[in-house]
């Protein structure tokens, strides 16, 4: 090691603690980035290998009934390369102890044939045996839910045959990564399962044998999606189809494509904030001591070194701090990481859900956030470098002070001492002041993010299900029947209101974007569900057109005003245009209404309701369920607090836990920052707080200007920084934007006084370690040598 | 104005240095300072000279220069043929760190190394170096070798810095008030050490002070006031340090 290198490592050890806040600071932005890229990596890479093993369809339909005969066609089509056919029907459980109704969908396993695509993980027990009668697979969410284990049984009422069924194993399957009932966003693994039976007995169960109602397909390379959609739809009509679709609409591929979407959005702007304030840090930190140093930059110039062996020195010591920070940063990245992928299974259910570390993000981030550090330290090396030598020898010329401008107001004449000569230094180097200030205001701001986010989610969990949702439950019928049938969820027990509804399955297409979901028909005086505008006023049903989430308008590409193509993909399939009248602020799942009258002149059918919204006494609840669960032409019910739990229990969770570790280095960047704001404000003045001190200012005095000055910087930091910070949440709110969740901008009081809080604390102690350090300065030692 | 003896020592060889005209202004239009105007002057190999004048007068400008960490204005400056006032950033480099070792009034050791690195720092460099322990035997500070500078007194942090400087065995060795920052029994210790390498190694020296009677330890005494070389005084026989009358 050169002696050059010896002074470096002396040094470093002098500001040790300054290069950690800088280090750290940098650690948290790299951890950040390298944990949610390489969670992103996880995800994407177990799901695309689930897929790929398990040979996970392209195309999805589903249907009535047809011969499996037909099987042979949809193969013909060109570009299909496998077809799956199979039963797939809703059943009503019977769990004892379980107040509500719950259900299950029961996927067909062929018997003999081998399953093609959509293949099963069989996690514990073993498959179906050959001929097994009342024998099926589990669901791991469920099973795990309930405590099912194979050998287990279970009651379920097949087409009104009440069975004990036997749990042979517990099973995953590519189409139920994430395990949710058709139609609704969000799971509840106690009310709904997947189960497997094999084909022949389910067949037989509902006089199904030698037909299929469900069909999976995989597509030749270079096929069209397109084509094939169009060709399997037209042969589906005659056997009520209800429409092909490919994987982008396939629920369970959604939500797990919408989760890593929400983890891109925060991989970026956050930590990128986080790595530019670091890079901010070590320019100051760099500037401080090349400044400091400015006598041994000239020393090792007077000796013949050259220029660039004095920059490639304060190079390296940059390189020091960026490298303790990098490698913290991979290290943190990579332990968060491992540990937060757990949470994925609780909501997730892969085969394997390995971490994966994302090295390109590692080494990219790394290496980017060095290059701008090193970008930020070379202007300020360069000036090392090219300080003439003689120049440096001689002391800086005393520095000019004049009274502050805020003296010479009428307040000046009660400043004391201390507060004068606080604003006259502040004045006096207005640009350093001023770029303390500005990174103060990092700090501010960067803790005003993540409790946006948290205060997002809790207005999205108010807003959803208390503002929008005013039923306790909404119910569904199995047929769709006459709208008197509301009179009988009227009278069961419990029931104060009742609303009815009729959800069709539909394909809206506007221009060349389509999406399929639930056109939900609301009455048109109704008050359970309600359309609200971005001020959370309710907004009446419009008599004719429909209503759609803000989100899903994006989606289609249309506005308010613009036409819609609807296909209903039910058995009466028709088509209409309709106008899209209204659009409603929504931030969780998407949404399409219109008038329930309306909705019935376009499937020229009578008045006719399919499933009602309901709102239950407190007291009678246990009875209402009780009944539910006894009524055969019920087919689901939803409970809109399990919903809000389940939404708390999954995307709030996720998001959540993201906001914590956020939240936690926001704070750390916090202190970093105020620590090296008042370490830097310290050695600027040591030489000056120093001569008071031998000129009889107490320590209390000394300190004092310190103090004041950093309490000034910071009380001037603090409007600035909240402001940067609200303006910086609402920018990565705002790209949290899927279907499954939208975040508002909410900022509340309670936030901005956290930022405050958390500054206060900082500064205080950062000043309190900088003022035991100048109380320990060595006074005579400060002013032997001129700085 | 006195001639340099023709039976002088030193003036049987070439000079190490030749200064003619040597103008160094700084700033310009009204604001201008000339710190040196038409300096001539040659300086010889193992010549011990000390440069007197007022504050102000120009002594540390002529020394910068001769050290190449300045560059004149105008004039001549020539180090063995090589000219200084012609040579760029990298040939001021390269001569400072093959030539000349510096003393500055205020030591300017590096803190963060202990005695015998900030030694070691520049052998570590040199072309033909003595080793560091050597170099602080000859300033008399072996013992105090590991010290941190803050951990010696000003005297000895002074002779780590001739130390330091003279470890490459420079041709010049210049001082800029090695002794303006200690007291006369501390100052002694030093121009000791100072008089001890022109003496053994033959190195061409010189100090600037501020104190006239430092001047009967050299060769050949030289006055500065206002830019101006207007003193030239050859000492028939120099003292030893112990003996000057302060
Ligand atoms: N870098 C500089 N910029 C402006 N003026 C300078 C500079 N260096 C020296 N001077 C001026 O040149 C004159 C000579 O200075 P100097 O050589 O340091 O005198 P001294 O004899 O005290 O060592 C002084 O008036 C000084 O103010
Ligand atoms: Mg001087």
């Amino acid at each position: 090691m050169t002696h050059l290198d010896r002074k470096l490592l002396r040094d470093l050890r002098t500001i040790k603690s300054q290069a950690l806040a800088v280090a750290l600071v940098m650690a948290c932005g790299l951890a950040m980035m390298v944990m949610t890229r390489s969670l992103i990596r996880s995800l994407e890479t177990a799901r695309s290998e689930y897929y790929a093993r398990n040979r996970f369809a392209e195309v999805f339909a589903g249907l009535k009934r047809a011969p499996l005969s037909l099987v042979d066609e949809i193969a013909r089509i060109d570009g299909v390369a496998a077809v799956q056919p199979g039963i797939a029907l809703q059943v009503t459980l019977d769990i004892p102890g379980l107040p509500e109704p719950a259900r299950a969908e029961i996927n067909s396993v062929p018997d003999r044939a081998v399953q093609q695509l959509n293949r099963l993980h069989l996690r514990s027990g073993h498959l179906l045996g050959l001929g097994s009668r009342h024998e099926i697979l589990v669901g791991e969410a469920f099973a795990e839910a309930h405590g099912l284990q194979p050998g287990a049984t279970i009651s379920a009422i097949l087409n009104g045959r009440k069975l004990a069924l036997r749990v042979a194993g517990v099973a995953l399957s590519p189409e139920y990564i994430f395990e949710s009932p058709p139609g609704a966003a969000l799971p509840d693994n106690r009310t709904f399962g997947i189960f497997w039976m094999r084909y022949e007995e389910i067949a037989e169960a509902y006089s199904l044998k030698g037909g299929f109602n469900k069909v999976s397909l995989t597509l030749a390379p270079g096929a069209s999606e397109k084509h094939v959609i169009a060709e399997l739809d037209r042969m589906l009509v005659p056997y009520g189809g209800t429409g092909a679709f490919d994987r982008k609409d396939h629920p369970s591929h959604i939500r797990v494509s919408d989760e890593i979407r929400i983890l891109q959005v925060i991989s970026f702007g956050f930590p990128l904030v986080f790595l530019s304030v670091a890079a901010f840090m070590t320019n100051a930190v760099m500037s401080r001591q090349i400044h400091l140093q400015r006598e041994q930059i000239a020393i090792l110039k007077a000796f013949g070194f050259t220029d660039w062996q004095v920059g490639l020195h304060f190079f390296k010591f940059t390189l020091a701090i960026v490298s303790v920070g990098a490698l913290l940063g991979a290290v943190g990245g990579m332990l968060l990481g491992y540990r937060l992928v757990d949470m994925y299974h609780l909501f997730f259910r892969f085969p394997r859900l390995d971490f994966l570390v994302s090295w390109g993000t590692l080494f990219g981030a790394a290496g980017a956030s060095s290059a701008t550090a090193f970008v930020g330290v070379a202007g300020v090396v360069k000036r090392a470098m090219r300080l003439p030598p003689a120049q440096a020898m001689r002391p800086e010329a005393p520095a000019d002070y004049r009274p502050a401008l805020l003296e010479r107001t009428r307040f000046g004449a009660r400043m004391t001492l201390s507060v004068r000569m606080a604003l006259r230094n502040v004045q006096r180097k207005p640009w350093q002041s001023f770029l303390t200030t500005v990174a103060l205001s990092l700090a501010a701001g960067i803790l005003v993010i993540p409790n946006a986010f948290r205060d997002g989610i809790r207005y999205v969990l108010d807003f959803q299900w208390d503002l929008i949702q005013h039923e306790t439950v909404s119910v569904r019928l199995v047929e769709p029947g006459p709208a008197r049938a509301l009179e009988d969820f009227r009278h069961l027990p419990g029931v104060v209101t009742a609303e009815p509804m009729r959800t069709v399955p539909v394909e809206f297409r506007a221009g060349s974007r389509s999406r399929r979901l639930g056109l939900v028909g609301l009455p048109a005086n109704g008050d359970l569900t309600r359309i609200l505008d971005a001020q959370e006023h309710p907004k009446p049903i419009p008599a004719h057109g429909v209503v759609l989430s803000r989100k899903l308008a994006e989606v289609l590409g249309v506005e308010r005003g613009g036409l819609l193509h609807v296909r209903v993909l039910a058995e009466k399939r028709t088509e209409a245009w309709l106008p899209v009248t209204d659009l409603a602020e929504d931030f969780a799942g998407i949404i399409a209404y219109m008038d329930l009258e309306a909705m019935n002149r376009m499937l020229h059918s009578g008045d006719e309701i399919n499933g009602a919204r309901l709102t239950i006494a407190g007291g009678s609840w246990s009875d209402f369920l009780e009944a539910m669960k006894n009524s055969p032409r019920t087919s689901g019910v939803v409970i809109k607090e399990a919903m809000r739990d389940s939404f708390r229990k999954t995307t709030a969770e996720s998001i959540g836990l993201l906001q914590t570790i956020y939240s936690l280095f926001a704070t750390v960047v916090a202190f970093g920052i105020a620590y090296n704001s008042a370490r830097i404000s310290l050695s600027e003045r040591q030489r000056e707080l120093a001569t008071l001190r031998v000129l009889g200012f107490s320590q209390a005095e000394v300190g004092g200007v310190l103090v004041m000055e950093m309490v000034i910087l910071a009380a001037a930091s603090l409007p600035v920084g909240l402001a940067f910070g609200s303006l910086l949440a609402g920018g990565i709110l705002h790209s949290v934007n899927t279907e499954t969740v939208r975040l508002p901008l909410v900022l509340t009081g309670a936030n901005y006084a956290y930022s405050v809080l958390v500054m206060t604390l900082a500064t205080t102690l950062s000043l309190w370690f900088a003022c035991r350090k100048l109380n320990r300065l060595d006074l005579v030692g400060a002013l032997k040598a001129p700085e | 104005m006195c001639v340099v003896a023709a039976d002088s020592p030193s003036s049987a060889q070439d000079p190490l240095f030749v200064v003619r005209g040597l103008t160094k202004t700084y700033g310009d239009g009204e604001a201008a300072v000339h710190a040196l105007v038409g300096v001539d002057l040659d300086l010889f190999p193992g010549e011990l000279v000390v440069l007197l004048g007022a504050s102000g007068s120009g002594k540390s400008t002529l020394l910068n220069n001769l050290g190449g960490l300045d560059t004149p204005t105008s004039g001549k400056l020539n180090y063995r043929g090589w000219s200084l006032d012609e040579a760029d950033q990298e040939g001021l480099t390269r001569y400072r760190r093959d030539v000349v070792g510096f003393v500055f009034q205020f030591y300017n050791l590096i803190p963060s190394l202990t005695a015998r690195e900030n030694v070691a720092l520049i052998t570590e460099v040199a072309a033909d170096p003595m080793s560091p322990d050597d170099a602080l035997a000859l300033v008399g500070l072996t013992d105090r070798r590991n010290h941190f500078p803050a951990q010696l007194s000003g005297g000895e942090q002074q002779r780590v810095a001739i130390a330091r400087a003279i470890a490459k065995r420079p041709e010049v060795l210049l001082c800029d008030e090695p002794t303006g920052a200690l007291d006369i029994h501390t100052g002694i210790t030093v121009l000791d050490a100072v008089q001890r390498i022109n003496r053994e190694l033959g190195t061409l020296t010189v100090i600037i002070t501020h104190n006239a009677a430092i001047a009967a330890m050299s060769d050949r005494v030289l006055t500065l006031s206002d830019g101006r070389l207007v003193g030239q005084k050859k000492n028939p026989q120099r003292l030893a340090v112990q003996e000057l009358q302060w």
